[in-house]
């Protein structure tokens, strides 16, 4: 009997271990998150943000966290910032609606308004799925729905009632699970290749090459938002080739933005 | 007339220091003493004068205390005296200068020891002078004179080892004949030093010419112009020649050393150009140090940091300025970078280049000033900041750390009038519990998650498993010989089980009879033969053809003989029976594996 016990023991302390330090990362966090926003309401916006800093570090994150973020950048005059935080925060189902109402205030602060070209529907559809599902879970939809599909398709060949509908029904299933796996994969591929980013300072020119001698495709302005390549950028490590939201495409350092 | 002189020359003396020097006692006395002679290479035999110089604004002073010269000899303890008065910005200057002349004993490399005078009740001492003494008669055998040019030109390099951006002073030296007089010199334009950054050193005064031997003559030698060169990279690279024009002529006594460097116009004189032999010099490369920190100068430096304030209000700009100053590359230093507080606005900063090139070097300073503007109230820190420079004399980076600067901001009363209508951001900071996640710094690949494979490979295995069941299934239902052979076993074991129980009860003659279908049943599903009508000869010819090991068939004869022989034996027994049904069972179980 002991011995049976001595498994069930490791199998408790190990959960038990587990949840226990996760739980600890939080309790710390949220004492470190209390801190910050004591010294936000003083207006010691530079301590808090040291603070905000500190967590943003620790890749421990939450939308309360990105919202005072943003809020201690406005504050201290640092828009660009202030909307890249704004930005992350709408991320984040508890913030987004106080973050969009944010980045309306901040955007009428900007002092260059840019004009954006309206996306593709592929272009929307593919975002609705990167930010609001994630291409994780679609892959597991896709698996679950063709274990699915194999299952009743199989069992058309064992049952004898509606064989026709339990093949047809299979066969679709299994079609749409192959069309949602190759869709997350895609997604994946476009979140990886492509990003979001904001430009945090004040003025730079848009180059058509990864040099300072090149000619000027466009000026940008601090609060522009820019689509990052990353598989194009990967050559050059202080440049990142960028998509501006007017279409035009173009290098600019990185130095110059934030990527979400 | 000695006397007269001497009466004149006490009184002019004292009323000069009455009238100029008296109103002026009380400021502080600028005195210099400086020795120096003629020649400093000199032959064995030869006379050379030693000039003691006292120069600045003094009232007593006594004649030099000479020491005891080894090696040369005085030729008179009385020496020729020369005097002279200036009164430049309301301050009177008196020089004296005593001379004495030396003969050279003795060949050899010696230090002139230095000369003693006391000045107002003071005692200040000359520096020792190197001589070099050489035999007349050696150097005449040895120098070969004959090749020898009566004028040229030279450059001569401080240091032909230097390190990268390290200063080198460069003299462009002029070198002539005793005999020849140079009257003006011109520089050609354009030369170059490829390889350097160079800069003109300042030249205070007139070229002085310097008796020296060369290979046994007798030269003067005026250093023209002079130059610091910074070599830009490492590796060997050659100062290109240096040219110059020159007008000379013949004089008729060139044996006054003290004879002025730019002589008078005379009918002999001419032109010439000289060109100086390029000289190469071998530049170290730096040794390593942390980029960072190094700020690209070569030298001797002090190196420091100030703000303009330590408080101002938001809007208002602050300057912080760093300082460079001393000798080396100053025009190539950088300025360092600083790690600035967020909420600063930074502007392109300002540069401010001093160099003085006087004092034979290139010295000065440069100033980088940060023009900062912070846009919100608060405390600003600028942590401190390490910078570092070689020093070539001491072949070593020197670091230096600036402290940190901290200034506070204010809020600027104006702004918030300006800002009050511009409103508040619409949203409130979130001061309460927040859901907290931990992310992955780098998300995982779709490929490498754990479920991916088993997901796709298990429902291929499931597919191909019932694909099997299903084609199995149909077989059996449309395939009679198909069916009846994996049936066939089964339908065996059950006949044999069945002998045996009616074995028990007594019907011996029964139970062999289902031992012998369960025989031929077996073979005839087998091999797919018809389940009646057959003579136990078909089914062992059938077994034949099928090759089965002769053993296996004798036995099935053997069993078939008994099952139809059984109505003959009266006094079988159940236990026989049971024989029977053991070896049917291993032969059947034989059989399978073979048909």
């Amino acid at each position: 009997m002991p011995t049976n016990r001595i498994p069930k023991i490791f199998l408790f302390l190990f959960l038990f271990g587990g949840l226990a330090s996760l739980s600890f990362a939080q309790q710390n966090a949220q004492a470190l998150f209390d801190d910050a926003n004591e010294m936000l309401q003083e207006g010691n916006y530079q301590q808090a943000l040291s603070l905000y800093q500190k967590l943003e570090g620790q890749n421990t994150v939450s939308g309360a966290l990105f919202i005072n973020m943003g809020i201690s950048y406005q504050h201290i005059d640092s828009l660009g910032i202030a909307k890249y935080y704004f930005l992350k925060a709408s991320q984040f189902e508890e913030t987004e609606q106080q973050a969009q109402k944010a980045l309306e205030f901040v955007e009428s602060r900007f002092s260059r308004q840019s004009a954006v070209l309206p996306k593709l529907p592929w272009d929307i559809a593919t975002d609705w799925l990167q930010e609001h599902i994630g291409a994780k879970n679609i892959l597991l939809i896709g698996i679950i729905t063709l274990n699915v599909g194999v299952l009743i398709f199989i069992a058309h060949w064992f049952v004898q009632a509606y064989p026709n509908v339990l093949r047809i029904a299979g066969l679709s299933l299994i079609g749409a699970a192959l069309l949602i796996i190759a869709s997350s994969f895609y997604t994946q591929y476009i979140s990886e290749r492509y990003s979001k980013a904001v430009m945090v300072t004040e003025k730079v020119s848009v180059l058509e090459e990864p040099t300072e001698e090149a000619s000027i495709v466009s000026r940008a302005y601090e609060g522009y938002t820019f689509t990052v390549d990353h598989r194009q950028s990967k050559s050059e490590q202080e440049w990142a080739y960028v998509r501006m939201s007017n279409g035009l495409y173009g290098w600019i350092p990185n130095s110059e933005i934030l990527i979400l | 007339m000695r006397k007269i002189g001497k009466a004149f020359y006490t009184v002019g003396f004292v009323l000069v220091f009455v009238l100029l020097g008296s109103p002026f006692s009380w400021a502080q006395s600028n005195v210099s003493v400086e020795a120096s002679l003629s020649q400093t290479t000199i032959y064995t035999g030869e006379r050379v004068s030693l000039s003691i110089e006292i120069s600045g604004n003094f009232n007593n002073v006594s004649r030099p205390e000479l020491p005891q010269f080894e090696n040369f000899r005085l030729l008179s303890d009385n020496p020729s005296t020369s005097r002279s008065y200036s009164y430049v910005n309301g301050q009177s200057t008196v020089s004296y200068t005593y001379s004495y002349y030396l003969i050279a004993q003795k060949k050899g490399e010696y230090q002139l020891p230095p000369v003693s005078v006391s000045i107002d009740g003071e005692t200040y001492a000359t520096d020792s002078i190197p001589v070099n003494v050489i035999d007349q008669d050696d150097s005449a055998t040895s120098g070969d004179s004959s090749g020898q040019p009566d004028i040229f030109l030279k450059l001569e390099v401080s240091d032909k080892k230097p390190v990268t951006g390290q200063q080198v002073i460069t003299d462009v030296i002029l070198y002539f004949r005793d005999g020849l007089e140079v009257n003006s010199y011109q520089p050609v334009p354009g030369w170059k030093a490829e390889g350097f950054w160079k800069e003109e050193l300042e030249n205070t005064g007139r070229p002085r010419a310097e008796s020296t031997v060369l290979n046994g003559i007798r030269y003067r030698k005026a250093r023209l112009l002079q130059f610091s060169l910074f070599p830009t990279k490492s590796g060997e690279l050659e100062i290109s020649p240096y040219k110059i024009v020159v007008a000379v002529r013949s004089a008729r006594s060139g044996n006054d050393p003290f004879s002025s460097f730019f002589s008078g116009f005379g009918s002999n004189q001419r032109e010439v150009e000289l060109s100086s032999d390029p000289i190469t010099v071998d530049v170290q490369p730096l040794s390593p140090t942390d980029d960072a920190t190094y700020i690209g100068a070569v030298g001797n430096f002090d190196i420091s940091r100030s703000i303009s304030t330590n408080n101002a209000l938001v809007g208002e700009s602050i300057e912080i300025k760093t300082r460079v100053r001393g000798s080396g590359n100053i025009p190539l230093i950088s300025k360092p970078n600083y790690d600035l507080p967020e909420g600063l606005e930074i502007y392109e900063p300002q540069e401010n280049t001093r160099l003085n090139r006087r004092n034979s070097t290139i010295s000065g300073s440069k100033s980088f000033t940060d023009v900062i503007i912070a846009r919100s109230p608060g405390n600003y820190t600028i942590p401190a900041k390490t910078v570092s420079y070689f020093n070539p004399s001491r072949a070593q980076h020197i670091t230096t750390t600036l402290e940190p600067l901290t200034f506070s901001i204010d809020e600027n009363p104006e702004a918030i009038a300006a800002s009050g209508n511009s409103g508040e951001i619409p949203v409130s900071p979130i001061t309460g519990l927040a859901s907290w996640i931990v992310i992955s710094p780098n998300p995982a690949d779709l490929l490498e998650i754990w479920w991916f494979w088993p997901g796709l490979i298990i429902p291929l295995l499931i597919v191909g498993f019932a694909y099997w069941r299903k084609s199995y299934a149909e077989k059996m239902q449309t395939d009679t010989a198909f069916a009846r052979s994996v049936k066939a076993s089964d339908k065996a074991q059950q006949r044999l089980k069945k002998a045996i129980e009616i074995s028990e009860q007594g019907d011996i003659k029964q139970a062999y009879n289902l031992l012998q279908k369960a025989i031929t049943g077996f073979i005839s599903d087998r091999l797919n033969m018809p389940e009646a009508g057959l003579s136990n000869q078909d089914y062992i010819e059938a077994l034949k053809e099928q090759d089965i090991e002769e053993n296996l068939v004798k036995n099935v004869r053997m069993l078939l003989e008994k099952c139809a022989t059984i109505s003959y034996a009266p006094n079988t027994t159940h236990a026989y029976l049971k024989s029977h049904v053991g070896l049917a069972e291993s032969t059947l179980e034989k059989l399978q594996k073979v048909l």
